[in-house]
């Protein structure tokens, strides 16, 4: 009878553990080896654009809510509580209240609360006297009017009018909560976060470290001791390290098509996954320069893309022809390929396409002994030069002579922000699939990061129009017309998006790479290694 | 000879001042400064932004100002703040500097330890088979460029080994730091080594000729108390001159090897530097390397001056 | 005119100068190697120049099909990895290393030797602040000095040649200033003084072709020298830019990715520098022999 008893209460403190088994066999310990491809710019998410330091430093902080680490595509359901226990949208839709996890510390001990979170917003939205050196996301936060606080663990957030896309700008990477009491300059070199691991050090072209913050408040987490990074700058080296087994971790999308053949072949045992980057390679014409203020010449520009070419070369055909948002399956508001065919310049039949570009550009007296003379800019690393070479190629074929100008990486974005160049390749990276991001970002008339400074009220007026609008199917018509209109205007032609390759050694579990983007998957909390 | 010292330190002192200016300027030819690096990263430029970034850097003052702010903080041992990691610059570079002693060390012992002998083997059998072997090998050793040299050790390295050879900056145990650096070192060293083998050649040949050879000769001594005792001792001068110049030839492969086998010293920060456009490491590195240039120079005269007492010092 | 009758120095060492041929014949006997180095320095002019009858595809036309060919069949030496032919871009390659060699070193002769010359003659604070300016520049590598000048002067094929050019400057004013320096209390050149001769041209017309064997000599050198800094500047990226299809660039673009997968893009281009390089160096030291014995190494 005893026995029995004492079975049954075995049996009722054992199950739980049974049934959630997967939480149990997590081991705790070791140090996760990753390589990192190039020089970090600064340890503060906020002030940079790039994954070089969202995916070292994202494991030093928490976000109010973040996109489940768990779940391979990021959408609105997906996004979970992080310092955030819960939150509510009032009922005009345009104030939006989190509740705050209590005890929640700093890494240098000092508590977390609303307050910080209300220093973050201030600072993003220009109201902070110590506000960050670059900003590139301000425009996430242009419809955010204020920030208040209520008591310790409640913050609202108080918009101008309702925007349904509002929360998954929380849930990126890129929107980590800073503290009040840590100067913008030293979260640069010495940034301080409440996530599950502390920043140790950074060499520069050497290493980055972290380690294991004991006081996280996620009881458990994380189970890794630390993670090492080192900076190897050489791609061909840090792969065969890689495969030598020197690290546990290639850098996310590192891995070309190419290159995964070779680790494949050279690593077998490496689990590598192949998944959109949301990087998509485009094309820059500047309207204002001549003769592309014409419309019709870019127009022949355009008629003489073969995407599919470019796909091949690069890679291997796997990336994705598209227009401006990710397509099917992984994007959710892509439009099907047979709506992306019908586009302007993306017929798939090249043939007829160049030989309609050539008549309009004999129509402006060019012919094949009387060509146009164009530079073609970009930026001297390989990622935008290969394409570009390809471009040159190709507008060869519509009696277009381009000479490829490369400009010092340090200077690009300078030089079109200027205006100072006709038609140039680019690489856009997008971080959340949503269009508010990627239609704000990059096409509405009063973004920073909208390099050509492309600008139509209408398209403007539509873009504001899908941002409040709370029906999916309706706002995704919404989104296909601004494609239309944005393939008209040839703002800035997409040539494809890159499939790229990230790889870990069978020891790395618990990792699961994000499929629509490359930017909110880094956190590393849930990350074990099974030695 | 005290005053020639002088004249000397004082000269040697006006060309560093001018090295200074020259690199000084030089750099800000550059199109784009650290501004535009900085806001790179960010994938926009924003010019009010861009204004106060360079105000707090101190980069919308002139030139001069500019320059006298940099040469007094030399003055005091404070080489400004790096750009890039905005930590003191000498934080960033001192600690690189181990390493690339290292290295130029072991390229130093590996280009004597082959050069010095082959040289002579070379000399004392001029125009023998041996020799034009010698010769075309040392040849080939200062055609191939060091970076290329790298590169072929690298692939023979993973083809035949399956391994590569990968910098640790907390290696096991010193001896296997050293151990990872004999490789590229090996590949500096084999450049320098024709250079010293060659230098050594033509320098035993003068020697050879030279009449207190002709002299011991004559007295009797035998053919190999001659080679090796009164001609190499008569060119050990040379070959201290040798050194002298292979340290500036060094520098040039220590930074291609460093970029190759992806050493993080300080040869290969150089050309980083340079790629960030972050001033203060440049300006400090290149007057870190004239500095090193026209020391070791002036050592090797000095040399000359103490192990040769033909030489005199008139100007 | 000349003091220095070379015709009757090599005479002297048994040479039968009657005509060109029989100079050439003596060259090649007497220095085999300096003969070979010469062959391989016309193959290379000849390369540059014949590019467009010795290659069959050319260096800038993609081609997805062949994306990382192997050396053989159609592709002689192999493609890269948007399909463009190997063998195609060394040879036109051949054009960039030329111009950019003798470029640079045609430039920096040509600088040298007039500030050699103006140093020389005029003396006085000309001289001294030249030798200043001459001592500064050679206390950097020449390596790090063009570095950082292709770096102040942005990516041209102009730019790299400048960026090279003024490092070897040094060299030549040093040796055209000493040359000049003793040259010029020659008895000759008093006489040419005493009739009225002026001092641009006596430094034209009397000085300068008796320096012209330590300068070719020299040139020589630094040509090799010259191709190997273009070489570097290239591969650490700081060279000739796309789309001249420059060897180094070729070097360090394949070292990034493909060390393993495609070994042949990373063979052959080092072996057109170091070929190239390696003529020059012996037909250099073979000239030097020859004219300057002084120098011999």
């Amino acid at each position: 009878m005893r026995s029995k008893l004492a079975f049954a209460v075995a049996l009722s403190i054992a199950a739980p553990g049974l049934v959630a088994t997967p939480v149990l066999a997590q081991k705790q310990g070791g140090t996760l080896r990753v390589y990192h491809r190039d020089n970090l710019p600064s340890g503060s998410i906020h002030e940079e654009a790039t994954i070089s330091t969202v995916q070292p430093f994202m494991g030093v902080f928490n976000n109010l809510v973040l996109f489940d680490q768990q779940k391979p595509l990021n959408t609105p359901e997906t996004i979970i509580p992080d310092l955030a226990d819960s939150w509510a949208w009032d009922a005009t839709k345009t104030k939006l209240t989190f509740k705050l996890h209590p005890d929640v510390k700093w890494h240098d001990g000092k508590p977390f609360t609303a307050k910080d979170v209300q220093c973050t917003w201030n600072k993003l939205t220009g109201k902070d006297p110590d506000d960050f050196r670059k900003n590139p996301r301000a425009i996430w936060w242009q419809n955010l009017k204020e920030v208040t606080v209520n008591g310790d663990l409640e913050a609202t957030f108080v918009l101008n009018r309702p925007q349904p896309s509002f929360l998954s700008m929380f849930a990126s990477g890129y929107t980590p909560v800073y503290p009040c009491h840590v100067s913008t300059k030293d979260m640069r070199t010495n940034p301080i976060g409440t996530g599950p691991f502390k920043f140790v050090e950074l060499k520069r072209g050497d290493s980055v470290k972290f380690v294991r913050n004991p006081d996280y408040w996620k009881k458990g987490k994380p189970y890794l001791d630390g993670i090492d990074w080192k900076v190897i700058e050489n791609r061909s080296t840090r792969v065969l390290a890689f495969v030598a087994g020197e690290f546990d971790m290639t850098f996310g999308t590192d891995i070309t098509i190419p290159l995964l053949k070779d680790i494949n072949s050279q690593a077998p045992q490496a689990i590598c996954e192949l998944a959109p980057s949301y990087v998509s390679i485009n094309l820059i014409i500047n309207p204002k320069a001549a003769p592309f203020n014409d419309p019709t010449i870019r127009k022949a520009m355009a008629l003489a893309l073969d995407r599919k070419t470019f796909i091949d070369i690069l890679s291997n055909g796997k990336d994705d022809i598209s227009g401006v948002m990710l397509p099917p399956p992984e994007g959710v508001w892509g439009m099907p390929p047979e709506m992306l065919a019908a586009l302007p310049g993306y017929s798939t039949d090249i043939e007829k396409s160049r030989a309609e570009a050539r008549k309009i550009m004999e129509g402006l007296g060019y012919s094949e002994s009387k060509v146009l003379k164009v530079k073609v800019a970009t930026r001297n690393i390989s990622v935008y030069r290969d394409p570009a070479v390809i471009l040159i190629d190709q507008l060869k074929k519509v009696y277009i002579d381009g000479e490829l100008e490369v400009v010092d990486t340090s200077i690009w974005h300078a030089k079109v922000t200027r205006g100072d160049y006709s038609v140039g390749l680019n690489l856009t990276g997008v971080s959340v699939d949503d269009p508010d991001v990627n239609l704000y970002e990059n096409y509405s008339c009063n973004s920073e990061r909208n390099l050509t400074q492309y600008c139509n009220k209408d398209v403007d007026a539509l873009i504001d129009k899908q941002s409040q609008e709370t029906d999916f199917d309706k706002r995704k018509k919404i989104v296909w017309e601004i494609e239309r209109k944005l393939a008209e205007d040839l703002a800035r032609p997409i040539i494809n998006y890159q499939r790229l390759a990230t790889c870990w050694q069978p020891q790395v579990k618990g990792f699961v790479l994000h499929r629509n983007s490359i930017y909110n998957n880094w956190r590393y909390e849930d990350v074990w290694l099974d030695k | 000879m005290g005053a020639y010292i002088v004249r000397r330190l004082l000269l040697m002192l006006v060309t560093l001042i001018g090295m200074s200016i020259l690199i000084f300027v030089m750099l800000r030819l550059v199109p784009g400064n650290i501004t535009d690096i900085i806001f790179d990263s960010a994938g926009f430029v924003n010019p009010a932004q861009k204004k106060k970034i360079e105000r707090q850097l101190g980069l919308d003052q002139p030139i001069a100002v500019q320059y006298v702010n940099w040469i007094g903080g030399l003055m005091r041992g404070d080489l400004g703040y790096a750009y890039v990691s905005e930590k003191p610059a000498i934080e960033e570079i001192v600690p690189r500097i181990p390493v690339t002693a290292k290295l130029a060390a072991l390229a130093l012992i590996f280009s004597t330890l082959f050069g010095v002998p082959l040289g002579v083997l070379s000399a004392v059998r001029q125009n023998t088979w041996l020799d034009y072997v010698l010769r075309v090998f040392s040849l080939s050793g200062l055609s191939l460029p060091a970076f290329w040299l790298g590169l072929l050790i690298l692939m023979a390295c993973v083809h035949w080994f399956g391994w590569i050879p990968i910098y640790r900056s907390t290696p096991d145990s010193p001896w296997q730091e050293l151990a990872l650096l004999c490789i590229p070192a090996a590949a500096v060293g084999f450049r320098s080594s024709a250079l010293v083998m060659r230098l050594t050649r033509s320098s035993m040949l003068e020697v050879l000729r030279q009449d207190y050879i002709r002299t011991a000769r004559a007295k009797g001594a035998s053919e190999t108390a001659v080679n090796y005792d009164h001609a190499l001792r008569n060119a050990v001068l040379p070959v201290v001159t040798i050194i002298g110049i292979e340290a500036a030839f060094l520098i040039g492969g220590l930074i291609v090897t460093e970029t190759v086998f992806n050493i993080p010293g300080v040869a290969r920060f150089l050309v980083e530097a340079i790629r960030w456009r972050d001033y203060p490491i440049v300006q400090n590195l290149v007057m870190f390397i004239a500095i090193i240039v026209v020391f070791v120079n002036f050592a090797i005269d000095m040399m000359y001056a103490v192990l040769d007492p033909r030489i005199k010092y008139e100007e | 005119m000349a003091v220095i009758d070379h015709d009757a120095e090599l005479a002297k060492a048994g040479a039968n100068v009657h005509g060109w041929i029989g100079a050439l014949l003596f060259f090649v006997r007497r220095y085999p190697l300096g003969a070979i180095g010469a062959v391989i320095m016309a193959l290379f002019v000849a390369t540059a120049l014949f590019a467009d009858q010795i290659s069959t595809f050319d260096p800038f036309t993609t081609n997805a099909r062949v994306s990382l060919a192997r050396p053989g069949g159609e592709h002689v030496l192999g493609a890269d990895f948007m399909g463009r032919d190997v063998f195609a871009r060394i040879v036109y390659g051949a054009r960039i290393s030329l111009a950019v060699g003798v470029g640079a070193t045609a430039l920096g002769c040509i600088i040298g030797v007039t500030i050699g010359l103006m140093s020389g003659f005029f003396g006085g604070w000309f001289d001294l602040l030249v030798q200043r300016l001459m001592d500064i520049m050679q206390s950097l590598p020449l390596l790090v000095m063009a570095l950082v000048m292709a770096a102040s002067l942005g990516p041209s094929l102009s730019n790299t040649i400048i960026a090279i050019a003024i490092p070897l400057v040094p060299n030549v004013a040093r040796i055209i200033r000493s040359n000049t320096l003793s040259l010029r209390e020659m008895p000759f050149v008093e006489a040419a003084r005493a009739i009225g001769m002026s001092e641009t041209r006596i430094a034209v017309v009397h000085v300068l072709p008796n320096t012209l064997a330590p300068l070719i000599v020299l040139a020589t050198a630094q040509l090799g020298s010259a191709i190997l800094v273009e070489s570097a500047l290239a591969f650490l990226g700081l060279g000739v830019p796309e789309p001249h299809p420059s060897w180094g660039r070729m070097l360090s673009e394949s070292a990034a990715e493909y060390v393993r997968t495609a070994p042949w893009l990373v063979i052959f281009p080092g072996v057109a520098i170091s070929a190239v390089v390696f003529g020059t160096n012996l037909f250099g030291d073979a000239l030097r022999d020859l004219l300057d014995p002084r120098q011999r190494i």
